[in-house]
């Protein structure tokens, strides 16, 4: 009987050792596989290639969105979320996936949203977030083309009768935390004291800025447009907060993939390309049918038709995952540039943004938003 | 002479040395029946410190009792709680799959109230066979044990809009009293409880964890909490015990291993671990798996941590265990493994039920930090809605905040009662 | 079971495996290599994870500027990370020591309160004791937030003299400014734990045997005589390892400043990993400052406690 357990426990516990032993070893030689392997390669072994697979595979893209801020990413008491940056998950979708409703979107605080796209938690970041070289290269993400330029701000009660920012000594400044924002404060502000009061979330901010225990309130200059625009009445509205014209920091905002799959990028990359450029061409989303005849070859080339050359009739090939044709699905979900903007943040909106003269304006306007060709 | 009762036979010469007399019962005073007057008299006046407590104190209850009920009745505003009832009770869970937890409640309640009777009917088949009787409890004793949740329900319940959750919380009860009609009249059943608690509640996920948005990491509100609550102590329980026999090993690895364990876990605030969890375990993750969610990765944390609790109050039980039992379950030819099972945990358990109620019930506190690492948790909804636009700035964080208070406390309140009840009737801390 | 110390009946190899001390060693290192093995193999998803990241792993974070301010300390945002650490450090240790003190005295007043020959004070202890008590820490705290966030704005403060300045951003008296998340924070745990110690509290003053309280009335001692001289001191031996446990809960409950923007050193940690400082070494150095703290206290209140046990013959 004892030497019947006793055999037993050793014929256990040897099998489990000489198990152990087998996964360490090959764990270290899948593992120096993986460290060997170049970083930038699409291969599967490291950096996490093949999202388009991943994506498609699971029908869904996800994407890690704000939540709070009206505009940009905000979600409605009936649970729909709506916005700039959700705008562009939506045009990813509908890219790769042929529906722009098939989005699982994340709502991510801002210390999240990196660690989110690099565990691979989220396929694509669009997330109001600044593109920083260290968030490029230490940060494990990678920016696409910036789709807002935005800058940080700072917004007083317009009866405090603040007018610079060098108005605002031994002020109590508040800001939520994890952001480029207290950096960045505490740079222009540095040789002034003030106080600066980080919070978790903007529902906060909002509290201790409607209690009077904030004298200021910076963030980037779209968030607090927003903000503002929702000013409840009875706090006297818009009107009464003010947002002073120095924008002290450049926060070009754009949606961000994970280090290390170029097909990725490139996908995304071109989706918000091709908002932009559709609005160079004067592609809309109302009249993308009639577009779709149009004659100029430049609008045939955009829309993936077939362009008359010397071989004959020839269709653009992208090389990089989808269809000729996945502009048109882009501008049909969500409309060019133009149309995004004006829809989100643009002078109807609430926000009431205008871009004339600003760098969000096209290129052939004297912005910044500039397209390389589709062909 | 002292202790000879009237009656005794002293009659009898011979026996009177030999046989000790029958101890009188000891009598007390007669419990004191005071008129209101003297009811006053004692406990209010009684001496001239209490009378200055009395009048100080007074004067402080009521005007905060009086500023409360004007708090709630006529003041504030309400409006915020009615129109965000639903996502403080589950979240952002679709409203066309709600029905899924209707059903998942409803399979529960009729279980527990099954087999509750059934125990209870068991226990007093016993009793009888016994030769002792016993009281049946009726509903005004139920009624004066559970009132804190029940005033909770019925708080919640005047915020709905429509009488639907009414209408679906009396069916609710509905079935409760079914099902404890029906167990009462079985009590052979009453052996399969355990088995029909965990089945149950198994059962109950599965229904409950839909799809979409009703994916169980998206689950919201106190739905969420009781979750973590459940899924945490039934996952932590069976660690901590294991642990904690580890501690008290012979072997120096194990113990080593289990004191460090322990030692590092109870130094730590959960906030950090919480936030350990969220943003170094997806690093851990070889880069061809995906993560766990947020809220699985949350649970590991959560189960890990309550565990290394639950290994200090079970160690505290083993302790008291005192060393004849081991000796005679040795003497008896028991192995070691059959000694733990059968002698020594039984008794460990019993004797640490009220401090394990006593995690259960931190537990359940605890969950509120996940607020911080951005779930959509009860306290969370309490803070956010708040700003929501029609909302905003109205100061409404006292009646959120109240609102989310009295669930907690109907809960743990509750629960912290149930637990001294059981060490009540367990005769825990009383001499054997 | 296994054989005399000693004698070996079956003198084979077989003998030496089955051998129950054997088996012992044999599973101890078996358990050992398994741990070691599944610590390197996370050690390696990490590494592979962070490549890229040039000073993810290692220390050299500590070092590096921080870049933001941090609010009421004398801090410049070019000073290096662990400067910062160090001010949470600092900014945990005056919360939690005047938190302590702070509970411990509300504790003992609500404690003794409950047994008082008052019922309204009683009552009213009770409701305390049980109200607190049975809610979670992070709505005291968040609520006592809101509620001094409806102190008067700084412009309009409520002022004595020039003594005494309250506002929803600080409290003045007599000179000593306490910002108000500090108060927030310091206020609210002295609340919660207060009445957990107020329960210990009375707990131990009823643990002590009752002829005691009989034998104090028989001398002819004054209630308030009672309770100094012989009921607190030995209810204070026999609650003070459970009141030494709040302590410590106090202390890790401080990690929740975070709610009302107080910089203790949990918030300031997640505030780095935010600035990009790498994850798991912040909240290494983090759990660390707590052991150090948690291990103080216990050292020096168990000294206390072992002074007093009483002495059997």
């Amino acid at each position: 009987m004892i030497r019947r357990t006793q055999l037993r426990t050793l014929a256990f516990l040897t099998v489990f050792a000489s198990l152990l032993v087998t996964a360490a070893c090959s764990d270290d030689d899948d593992s120096s596989n993986g460290g060997g392997d170049d970083s930038g390669s699409e291969e599967s072994s490291s950096g996490g290639g093949g999202v388009l697979d991943e994506v498609v595979d699971r029908d869904t893209l996800n994407c890690g969105v704000n939540n709070s801020v009206p505009g940009f990413g905000f979600q409605t008491e009936e649970g729909t979320y709506e916005g700039f940056d959700i705008d562009y998950c939506k045009a990813v979708a509908a890219a790769v996936l042929g529906d722009a409703e098939k989005v699982e979107y994340l709502a991510l605080t801002p210390e999240q949203r990196l660690p989110a796209l690099e565990s691979g938690e989220i396929d694509m970041l669009s997330r109001n977030t600044t593109w920083v070289s260290s968030r490029d290269g230490a940060g494990g993400g990678a920016f696409v083309t910036t789709t807002f330029y935005d800058g940080q701000a700072m917004m007083v009660p317009t009866a405090s009768g603040v007018t610079s920012i060098d108005g605002l000594a031994d002020a109590t400044v508040c800001l939520t935390a994890g952001t480029t924002t207290e950096q960045n404060l505490a740079d222009r502000m540095a040789d002034i004291p003030h106080t600066p009061q980080t919070f978790e979330e903007n529902p906060q901010v909002q509290e201790a800025f409607l209690a009077g225990q904030c004298d200021a309130w910076t963030s980037d200059q779209s968030q607090l447009a927003g903000i503002r625009s929702s000013w409840p009445a009875d706090q006297g509205g818009p009107e009464a907060l003010t947002i002073l014209d120095e924008i002290f920091s450049k926060e070009p905002l754009g949606p961000a993939v994970r280090d290390g799959d170029s097909e990725w990028y490139d996908i995304v990359n071109w989706v918000v390309l091709a908002t932009i450029e559709a609005e160079e061409l004067g592609v809309t989303s109302e009249n993308i049918d009639e577009m779709l005849e149009s004659e100029d070859p430049e609008v045939r080339r955009f829309l993936g038709q077939p362009v008359e050359g010397e071989d004959g009739e020839a269709v653009v090939e992208h090389g990089f995952g989808v269809g000729p044709e996945f502009t048109v699905d882009v501008i049909r979900a969500v409309g060019n540039y133009g149309e995004i903007y004006d829809r989100n943040v643009g002078p109807g909106s609430p926000l009431g943004l205008d871009r004339t003269g600003t760098a969000n304006a096209l290129w052939t306007d004297g912005g910044l938003h500039y397209s390389p060709p589709f062909r | 002479m002292v202790g000879i009762p009237a009656g005794f036979p002293a009659a009898d010469p011979e026996l009177a040395g030999l046989v000790p007399p029958e101890p009188e019962p000891p009598r007390f005073p007669p419990e004191a029946r005071l008129t209101p007057r003297q009811w006053v008299r004692a406990n209010l006046f009684a001496t001239r410190a209490g009378s200055v407590l009395t009048v100080v104190f007074g004067l402080l209850v009521a005007y905060v009792a009086y500023r409360l009920l004007w708090f709630v009745l006529v003041s504030s505003n309400w409006e915020i709680i009615r129109r965000n009832l639903r996502l403080f009770m589950v979240g952002r869970y679709p409203v066309d799959e709600l029905w899924r937890l209707w059903t998942a409640l409803y399979l529960l309640v009729g279980l527990a109230g099954f087999f509750s009777a059934a125990t209870a009917a068991n226990v007093e088949q016993l009793a009888r066979a016994a030769g002792r009787d016993v009281e049946r409890p009726g509903p005004v004793d139920g009624l004066r044990r559970y009132w804190p949740v029940l005033a909770a329900l019925v708080v919640l319940l005047s915020q709905t809009r429509t009488w639907t959750p009414t209408l679906l919380t009396l069916a609710g009860g509905v079935i409760l009293l079914a099902t404890r009609w029906l167990g009462r009249r079985a009590p052979g059943l009453a052996r399969f409880a355990w088995l029909a608690a965990l089945v149950g509640v198994v059962a109950a996920a599965l229904v409950m964890d839909g799809p979409g948005d009703a994916e169980w990491s998206k689950w919201g509100g106190l739905h969420l909490t009781i979750f973590v609550t459940v899924a945490g102590i039934s996952l932590s329980f069976p660690l901590g015990v294991l642990v904690a026999l580890g501690r008290r090993s012979s072997l120096p690895a194990l113990r080593a291993m289990t004191v460090a364990y322990i030692e590092l876990i109870r130094g730590v605030p959960l906030v950090a671990l919480l936030f350990f969890g969220h943003y170094v375990i997806p690093l851990f993750f070889p880069n061809t798996v995906e993560p766990p969610p947020a809220l699985a990765r949350a649970m590991i944390v959560v189960v890990l941590f309550e565990a290394a609790y639950i290994a200090e109050v079970v160690r505290g039980g083993l302790q008291s265990i005192p060393r004849g039992q081991y000796e005679a379950a040795q003497a008896l030819g028991l192995r070691p493994w059959n000694v733990t099972r059968l002698i020594v945990l039984p008794q460990a358990l019993r004797a640490v039920i009220p401090a394990m109620v006593g995690q259960f019930i931190s537990l359940y506190k605890d969950t509120t930090l996940l607020a911080i690492i951005g779930f959509t948790e009860l306290l969370e909804v309490a803070e956010n809605s708040v700003s929501q636009p029609s909302f905003l700035g109205q100061r409404l964080h006292t009646v959120t905040f109240a609102f989310a208070a009295l669930i907690y406390w109907a809960g743990s309140y509750t629960m912290s009662r149930e637990s001294r009840r059981l060490e009540r009737r367990l005769g825990i801390g009383e001499r054997t | 079971m296994s054989t005399p110390a000693g004698e070996r009946t079956r003198g084979s190899l077989a003998a030496v495996f089955f051998d129950v001390r054997v088996l012992r060693v044999l599973g101890q290192v078996v358990a050992i290599l398994a741990l070691v093995t599944l610590a390197l193999y996370l050690q390696d998803n990490y590494q592979a994870n962070t490549r890229d990241r040039s000073g993810q792993s290692g220390w050299g974070f500590l070092d590096e500027p921080t870049g933001f301010n941090i609010a009421y300390a004398d801090f410049r945002s070019t000073q290096p990370v662990r400067d910062a650490i160090w001010v949470g450090v600092r900014n945990t240790a005056a919360s939690a020591a005047v938190g302590i003190a702070l509970a411990t005295a509300i504790g003992v007043t609500v404690g003794v309160l409950r047994l008082s020959h008052s019922w309204v004070a009683r009552k009213a202890a009770t409701l305390y004791v049980e109200v607190l008590r049975n809610v979670p820490v992070l709505l005291v705290i968040l609520f006592t937030g809101a509620w001094l966030q409806t102190l008067p704005r700084s412009t309009e403060a409520y002022e004595l003299g020039g003594l005494i300045e309250i506002s929803n951003r600080e409290l003045v008296f007599f000179g000593t400014t306490l910002n108000i998340p500090y108060v927030a924070l310091t206020a609210a745990l002295a609340l919660y734990h207060g009445s957990h110690i107020a329960e210990i509290v009375r707990g131990s003053i009823q643990a002590v045997p009752l002829g005691q309280t009989e034998a104090a009335t028989a001398l002819g001692l004054s209630d308030l005589q009672r309770l100094r001289f012989v009921l607190l001191p030995q209810a204070f031996r026999i609650g003070l390892p459970p009141t030494i446990n709040q302590f410590l809960s106090l202390t890790k409950n401080t990690s929740l400043g975070i709610a009302v923007a107080y910089s203790d050193v949990s918030s300031l940690g997640f505030r780095l990993i935010g600035a990009r400082s790498p994850a798991l070494q912040t909240i290494i150095v983090l759990m660390i400052v707590y052991l150090v703290f948690s291990l103080t206290i216990s050292l020096v209140f168990n000294l206390l406690n072992r002074r007093l046990q009483l002495v059997e013959r």
